[in-house]
């Protein structure tokens, strides 16, 4: 048996409901009922200290943040959505290379967006080890893909939507090619596997 | 009083992050320094920096906007996070970043331990050209 933890009036009012009407005016029961004015009056002045410390915090000077917080938090909240999870790139003993899958993936979106009749919508980016086989790799279903062996395994896993009259054989083609020269180019990794699923339309 | 200890009271992980900052954004290809969680605490205040940085420790670890500098035993460890330049390769932008980061280094008298490069974004710059 659940047991009720809210405050209440003799009346059967919660607290809560009167002090989340206390800006309106009252109801047809509480200009009745002598609790519930009580509680009006108690409540409203209780309001009225909350407004005017709000009001004194906003304008007391040891109150304002430092300068700068607005920017530092920004920074890292831009920071953050950068970074997601990291590919390790090159690893040796003086030092490792890694890029943020955040970065990878924005690569890919710069590169789906030179292909005309695409839009991309979410991209997915694992790792697998330089040794695993071409073999293993896995092909969701209703995907294609391709290979190459250059550097560490990406398998790319790319959704778009396609305008309608499109031949999409034809475009999926040349989105992959795009991305796999791009990775390349602007990595200096092979693009690995990319698995490009086209699920949906969009209206022109 | 040794050359050794006389250099330990001045080549602060500040300076060698400062060093490291100088050095990668002299880069080409290198469009700016991230930064990161761990050094936005200490721009909150000092309570915060207290808390981050190890107490009484000369030689500990400093932390700025995208540069980790860290001085143990005469070795100093960097840690780089950037953005680069869609036009340059990014790989090969680290590398070089590496390389120059541990000439820089080198030049203080300490030895350069391992210099991490964290790639966090690729952009395009604004005077790029894609040919």
């Amino acid at each position: 048996m659940a047991l009720e933890d809210i405050p209440r009036l003799g009346c059967g009012r919660s607290i809560d409901r009167i002090w989340g009407t206390i800006d309106r005016p009252p109801t047809a029961h509480e200009e009745q009922c002598d609790q519930c004015q009580t509680a009006r009056t108690r409540l409203r002045r209780l309001s009225k200290a909350t407004r005017s410390l709000r009001e004194s915090d906003l304008h007391n000077p040891t109150m304002e943040p430092r300068p700068g917080i607005k920017n530092a938090i920004m920074d890292v909240v831009r920071a953050k959505v950068r970074r997601g999870s990291r590919i390790l790139l090159r690893s040796a003993d003086n030092g490792t290379t890694e890029i943020s899958e955040q970065a990878l993936s924005s690569l890919i979106r710069s590169a789906a967006a030179a292909i005309p009749g695409v839009h991309s919508r979410r991209c997915r980016i694992e790792i697998r080890s330089a040794a695993a086989s071409v073999a293993d790799e896995d092909h969701p279903t209703g995907t294609t893909g391709t290979s190459t062996n250059a550097g560490p395994r990406l398998i790319i896993n790319l959704r778009v939507a396609a305008a309608p009259g499109i031949v999409i054989p034809r475009t999926v083609e040349a989105l992959r090619h795009e991305i796999s020269n791009a990775i390349p180019a602007s990595v200096g990794i092979g693009a690995g596997t990319v698995n490009i699923t086209v699920e949906d339309l969009y209206d022109v | 009083m040794s050359d050794q200890s006389l250099q330990g009271a001045i080549i602060t992980s500040q300076l060698i992050a400062s060093i490291a900052t100088r050095t990668t954004l002299e880069t080409p290809g290198v469009l700016r320094l991230e930064p990161t969680n761990q050094s936005f605490l200490p721009r909150l205040g000092p309570a915060a920096l207290q808390n981050l940085r190890h107490p009484g420790s000369q030689n500990g670890t400093y932390q700025h906007d995208g540069v980790t500098a860290t001085i143990s035993d005469g070795t100093a460890r960097v840690h780089l996070y950037i953005a680069t330049d869609i036009a340059y390769t990014a790989l090969h932008v680290a590398e070089k970043v590496q390389q120059r980061v541990r000439e820089s280094i080198s030049h203080t008298g300490l030895t350069p331990g391992a210099i991490d490069v964290t790639i966090l974004a690729i952009e395009r710059h604004h005077r790029t050209t894609i040919m």
